[in-house]
């Protein structure tokens, strides 16, 4: 144990000199330590200056006492005497402990214990050395905790950071970063160089010289590749550090996930060219309009002045048939161009919903199953519940077109969401408290991004020419965007598409009151129980009385048991419906010489001649009709 | 015979209801836009002013509202092809500003024959 200092050493220099002594004690008493020298029954035999000042003591009154006179017994129990025990076995000791002291309260210390030998080697003492700590202490608590704070901020920010060195080998990447690159781990990361994440290295290495010219730049907008090999577009700059000698030390990177705001890019920049289709469409529709209001006028006329029986007459009908058809498409331009007016009450969406979905459950092929699930909460929106039969019905039939071949399943849903969270979803200015959203999800074939980026164009179509006019979706969009709602898709090719609607929560309530139309009462015939539901919500508050029917084959029983005769009877027809002129026949019969309205579909053969010719039909519609056409008709027919 | 005023830029349309109004013994007048319109309106031969809405030079709702202005007791009918200012269509527009029927394009023209007759009381001699 030569390293061991020995107590003698002490002495003899101590007392060597009496001058070098009194320089011995200066040193000693002015050190910033308490120092003392400790024997084996715990009794200070020596202590400094620095010690008596710090217990506001003189020499005397430590020298003499035992360490638990002095730091209490608990303390000296609890944290001295077992290091000291040890150092007496040999050892050099140094511990940390807080101490109550009679000028400053309680502090931190750091203690060292070494061991006095005697000259034969025996450890007879122990020299006792204590700092005060506290302030460095304090630094390194308030250090740590700067760090921790940069960590936590560093940790949570939604910005990609990750630090490289000159050569792009990562050193450490922040947990965005491992979220947008979507890597398992900082380990899998530390391993790659960022030029990995590059899908041209060319750009990396650009990169690197650009930041060896200038340290920081940001690089705009690019893709970068994540660990899935799925480019993701990114915002990104950096700053590369350098040491004195001005060569690079290391790179630091911010990277920001930009696809949502490429996304809302996206969206507007759709938007916008949506607004210039329409208006490029409606202004042809409205000039369409005023040729088909030439056509239609002068065929009128030519069908007034033919002779009664004329074979001509035929003729001058399929005219007007065409006219109608045509009309139906410009109508169909204007709501996707929002050039008409809807005429919109207060509806519940889920009624209209639940009707459309029994009325396409009526018909799906039966490898193709209809789920659906709805609020609890229910929401009205202000809307034209025939409109949005429209869309719904649109959606769903493109869906199950959609998984024809191999079969699949429809998933509809409806929620009601905040109006904030919409808000963040759309990023557009909100209109309600409450949305209406309803999902439309399919595991049908899916669609290339080229073909979702113009899905709500008009015209556009991925159908075989003849096969849809490509207005079905523009058309929704219309809708949706006049009631103030939104229309969004995402799709994935062999996966399905989801189509999410949002709509606005009215507050508004059916109003039944202030209706002049002195209960007129309206029969409609229809083929199918939904559809007449959907008419029903449309025109309940209308103040007509109304009836339905939709069993037809028991029309005629039905007919005849109708004492009090309808000012109006709206036949809406279908494929599986009776003839026209059959019902001519059976209105003859009975005699029935109620103005009719009638609804066609528009693929139907305009086989109606007989129908219009024979004075019974008023107005002759095609599918889909909307709330004011249907109004514009009954008011026209019961003039 | 009562006066119709037609106020119609196109001129097949303008035509055709020109054609037909005579077929039922109205005394009609033309005019290609809405300044034409209300630069040549007669009040004391003019009953009625059946006018587009959409035409350049003075639009329909301007015609409504000066002829109202002219001659209150006239009867407006307004005809249109679809369109809309701010929130509310033109038609509804024109209803608002006093028009007493209101089209839109395309129309039965028997239709409109039979609320002009309505609204002018006119006796159609058989």
């Amino acid at each position: 144990m030569s390293k061991k200092l020995k107590i003698s050493d002490y002495n003899e220099k101590l007392s060597s000199h009496s001058k070098d002594k009194d320089f011995s004690d200066q040193i000693i008493n002015h050190s910033r330590s308490m120092i003392s020298i400790i024997n084996r029954e715990y009794i200070y035999e020596k202590v400094n200056s620095t010690f008596c000042n710090a217990h506001q003591v003189a020499v005397d009154s430590i020298v003499g006492k035992s360490i638990d006179d002095v730091w209490g017994y608990d303390t000296f129990n609890k944290i001295i005497k077992n290091n000291i025990d040890l150092c007496f076995s040999g050892k050099t000791i140094s511990y940390e402990a807080s101490f109550l002291t009679p000028l400053l309260g309680k502090r931190y210390f750091e203690v060292v214990f070494r061991p006095l030998a005697a000259d034969d080697g025996e450890i007879t003492h122990i020299l006792a050395e204590t700092f005060d700590i506290n302030d460095l202490r304090q630094s390194k608590q308030t250090a740590f905790e700067k760090e921790e704070e940069l960590r936590i901020f560093e940790t949570n920010l939604p910005i990609g950071f990750l630090r490289c060195d000159p050569e792009g080998n990562i050193i450490h990447a922040n947990k965005a970063f491992l979220g947008i690159m979507d890597c398992v781990d900082e380990d899998q990361i530390t391993r790659m160089n960022l030029k990995s994440f590059y899908p041209e290295q060319e750009l990396f290495e650009m990169q690197l010289e650009q930041l060896l010219d200038c340290h920081t730049k940001s690089f705009g907008k690019f893709s970068l590749k994540n660990c899935k090999g799925e480019e993701i577009p990114c915002r990104v700059s950096g700053f590369m550090a350098v040491d004195e000698s001005d060569s690079p030390s290391y790179i630091d990177f911010a990277v920001e996930d930009s696809s949502r705001e490429l996304m809302l890019e996206n969206r507007l920049q759709q938007a916008q060219k949506l607004e210039t289709i329409g208006a490029l469409a409606g202004g042809i529709a409205h000039d369409f309009n005023n040729i088909l209001a030439t056509i239609s006028g002068y065929s009128e006329m030519l069908h007034d002045d033919l002779p009664k029986e004329s074979d001509l007459s035929d003729k001058v009908s399929k005219i007007q048939g065409a006219v109608l058809k045509a009309q139906s498409i410009t109508n169909q331009i204007l709501t996707f161009s929002r050039q008409v007016e809807q005429e919109k009450v207060p509806v519940s969406v889920s009624e209209v919903l639940k009707e459309t979905i029994g009325f396409v459950k009526s018909s799906i092929p039966s490898n193709i199953i209809v789920r659906s699930r709805f609020s609890e909460k229910s929401a009205n929106v202000f809307a034209d519940p025939t409109q949005l039969f429209r869309v719904f019905l649109n959606l769903m039939t493109n869906a199950i077109q959609a998984m024809e071949e191999n079969g699949g399943t429809l998933s509809v849903s409806l929620d009601v969401v905040e109006g904030k969270y919409v808000k963040h979803e759309l990023n557009k200015d909100i209109v309600a408290d409450e949305y209406v959203l309803l999902t439309f999800k399919d595991t049908g074939k899916g669609m290339e991004s080229s073909v979702i980026r113009r899905i709500f164009e008009p015209f556009f179509t991925t159908r075989e020419v003849g096969k849809g006019t490509g207005l079905g979706l523009s058309v929704i969009h219309g809708i949706i965007t006049e009631i103030e709602g939104e229309i969004l898709v995402s799709s994935k090719k062999e996966i399905g598409s989801v189509f999410y609607i949002y709509l606005p929560v009215s507050k508004k309530y059916p109003d039944f009151s202030g209706n002049t139309n002195e209960k007129k009462k309206i029969l409609f015939i229809t083929g199918n129980k939904h559809e007449s539901r959907i008419l029903s919500l449309a025109l309940e508050n209308t103040g007509y009385e109304l009836s339905y029917i939709s069993d037809r084959r028991n029309m005629i029983k039905v007919m005849a048991y109708i004492n009090e005769r309808p000012d109006l009877i709206i036949y809406m027809s279908d494929s599986k419906q009776i003839e026209h002129g059959d019902l001519v026949g059976i209105f003859r019969r009975l005699r029935i010489n109620t103005p009719c309205i009638l609804i066609t579909d528009p693929n139907q053969e305009l086989t109606e001649e007989n129908l219009l010719n024979s004075g019974i039909i008023k107005q002759q519609l095609i599918k889909p009709v909307s709330l004011k056409e249907i109004r514009n008709a009954i008011q026209i027919s019961l003039r | 015979m009562p006066g119709i005023l037609i106020v119609e830029d196109e001129k097949e349309l303008r035509e055709m209801l020109k054609i037909s109004l005579i077929r039922h013994n109205f005394t009609v007048f033309e005019a290609v836009n809405g300044r034409d319109a209300i630069a040549h309106f007669k009040p004391s031969s003019t009953d009625m002013v059946v006018t587009d809405l959409i035409m350049p030079e003075e639009d329909g709702l301007k015609v409504i509202m000066k002829l109202k202005e002219l001659k209150p007791s006239i009867k407006i009918v307004a005809i249109s092809g679809g369109g809309k200012a701010g929130p509310g269509s033109y038609l509804n527009l024109a209803k608002a500003l006093g028009a007493d029927a209101i089209y839109s394009k395309p129309f039965s023209i028997n239709d409109l024959i039979v609320k002009i007759e309505e609204l002018l009381a006119f006796e159609q001699p058989s």
